[in-house]
């Protein structure tokens, strides 16, 4: 298995343009404006099956040739860095560390599309990574790839940085084209889908930091070196984010395929004071949880699928035995709950029924019946909301009720186990 | 368990939509007419799920899901409180399998 890296290639901190430069970068840029077609880009891009990395993983090809298919005159493209999953810092590592990477990534799907405007949306509490984006423009600018004519062709482009609000929601593509536009950053009813009616109704694309920053390379390298690396579903590699009770805590990035165990033991060094493991949240808070014998999954959005939970954006969560299951999903529940941005009844509702059954729960306050009503609340709301939060509370909760009963028994004023209080 | 229960709850929703709808008006009203009043409680409700036909009161153990609830729904409410008639036409347009779901949870204890 080629263990090669597409996006952490710096041994010496971040990447400097000098040193992006001299390892090729912006020649597939360069190429593409002066002697390429916007065809021959999305052509390799649909090759070479990238997937969003942003958790959703849809096909990159497929948007870009919505947008690129959707008659209009002005287009848009967006780099959505308005991360805010909680424990993740993959996109944020990229733009600190990267910054020309995931802009020439940018460049070349504007390229592709027709858009003429880019634009970097950003959490604006990730000033570090702002300020490596600032600097990267004006050294992209003074070099002559940004603007009116690009490379002396006569593609013009201009690219701006705008501020995202730091809520869960402001990272969902259609409320990065509300925050664009001026409004509250909170997801439109879709469809229409942004690839056809985005910022101020014309085709955006918008993908995230990670999946731009792959794309230099499979322009320059080509679709068939991508597939290379990972499995035939998912071409290529990802970041994983270990942040949490490991040894060696960090942003992994791995082929497609690895098994989950070379991430936890040879990457992250297994739990901190090796604690046995009980269970695995492999894709952040809307994923389902895992068991330990999970560990031999290969690291694939199928494998994971099909296993019950999902790789998400890469942020895996490992738990030592003796970790309360019930206070695990009690604070996913309050994020949930916290984040809802009140726009759709059901949402509320749910994720409102929801934290309040469990904090009956942690209280002693819950019989099993009450407890029971989690499947019917999100039986009840399932699909219901104007964007995929309404969907995320249920598979960390459901799969803990599946997984670890004797957590919640415990805590139950009836039909507990033996051991009930 | 040594707790008394009242024997009638009024619930009011003080979420978002309903708040901006006047439910915080509605809930002081409620108090105002039913303080003192034995065996009924007003309390607060986090969210019933019916946004769009706020602000919501419901009467439990009644079953009565009150919708578009004004403030000159209040003395008729009130009155349901102290065991007189449901307020009939406050009880039309919200989803019934919502309300279903709604009493299942006041039922399992999710007050």
């Amino acid at each position: 298995m080629s263990m090669e890296r597409i996006l952490l290639t710096s041994e010496a901190g971040p990447e400097r343009f000098a040193d992006y430069e001299r390892q090729g970068g912006y020649t597939a840029w360069r190429r593409a404006v002066t002697e390429g077609r916007p065809e021959q880009v999305l052509a390799e891009i649909v090759a070479s099956g990238l997937r969003g990395r942003g958790g959703a993983a849809f096909p990159v090809g497929k948007k870009w040739q919505i947008a690129a298919e959707t008659p209009a005159e002005h287009k848009y493209v967006v780099c959505n860095g308005g991360e805010d999953e909680p424990g993740s810092r993959k996109d944020r590592f990229l733009l600190e560390n990267y910054p020309h990477k995931v802009l020439e990534g940018l460049l070349l799907a504007a390229y592709a599309v027709g858009a003429h405007e880019a634009i970097l949306y950003v959490n604006h509490q990730y000033q570090q990574a702002q300020a490596a984006l600032e600097q990267a423009l004006a050294e992209a600018r003074a070099a002559g790839y940004i603007g009116p004519r690009a490379c002396g062709s006569d593609f013009a482009i201009a690219v701006r940085l705008h501020a995202a609000p730091s809520t869960y929601v402001a990272g969902e593509d259609s409320a990065a084209v509300n925050s664009i536009e001026g409004q509250p950053a909170k997801p439109r009813q879709k469809p229409p889908y942004p690839a056809t009616a985005g910022i101020h109704g014309r085709p955006t694309v918008v993908n995230n930091v990670e999946t731009l920053a792959n794309v230099p390379a499979i322009v320059r390298r080509g679709a068939a070196w991508f597939r290379s690396i990972g499995t035939t579903n998912s071409p290529g590699t990802m970041l994983f984010t270990v942040l949490e009770g490991v040894k060696r805590p960090g942003i992994y990035e791995l082929p497609f395929g690895t098994p989950l165990r070379y991430l936890y033991e040879a990457c992250a060094g297994g739990l901190a004071d090796d604690r046995p493991l009980k269970a695995i949240l492999p894709g952040g808070p809307s994923s389902g949880f895992l068991t330990p014998d999970a560990l031999d999954l290969p690291l694939d959005y199928q494998a994971f699928r099909e296993a019950g939970s999902a790789l998400g954006c890469g942020v895996m969560t490992f738990y030592p035995e003796g970790t309360d299951m019930v206070d695990v999903v009690l604070q996913i529940a309050e994020f949930f709950a916290r984040e809802s941005c009140g726009q759709c009844p059901k949402c509320q509702f749910e994720t409102q029924q929801l934290l309040r059954i469990l904090q009956l729960v942690k209280a002693g306050k819950a019989t099993r019946a009450a407890l029971a009503m989690v499947d019917k609340v999100i039986e009840q709301s399932r699909g219901q909301g104007w964007c995929s939060l309404i969907n995320m509370p249920g598979p960390p909760l459901t799969s803990a009720l599946r997984l670890f009963p004797e957590d919640f028994a415990r805590y139950l004023t009836n039909g507990g186990s033996p051991a009930a209080r | 368990m040594f707790e008394q229960e009242k024997a009638r709850l009024v619930l009011v929703c003080q979420n978002v939509d309903c708040l901006a709808r006047g439910a915080d008006k509605i809930i002081r009203a409620l108090e105002e007419r039913l303080s003192g009043e034995e065996g009924v409680e007003v309390k607060p409700y986090m969210c019933f799920g019916a946004c769009q036909d706020g602000p919501n009161v419901v009467v439990y153990p009644d079953r009565a899901f009150y919708s578009h609830v004004q403030l000159a729904d209040v003395d008729d409410i009130a009155n349901h409180a102290k065991g007189g008639p449901a307020v009939q036409r406050l009880e039309e347009g919200v989803d019934p399998s919502l309300k279903a779901l709604i009493f299942e949870l006041l039922d399992a204890g999710l007050v």
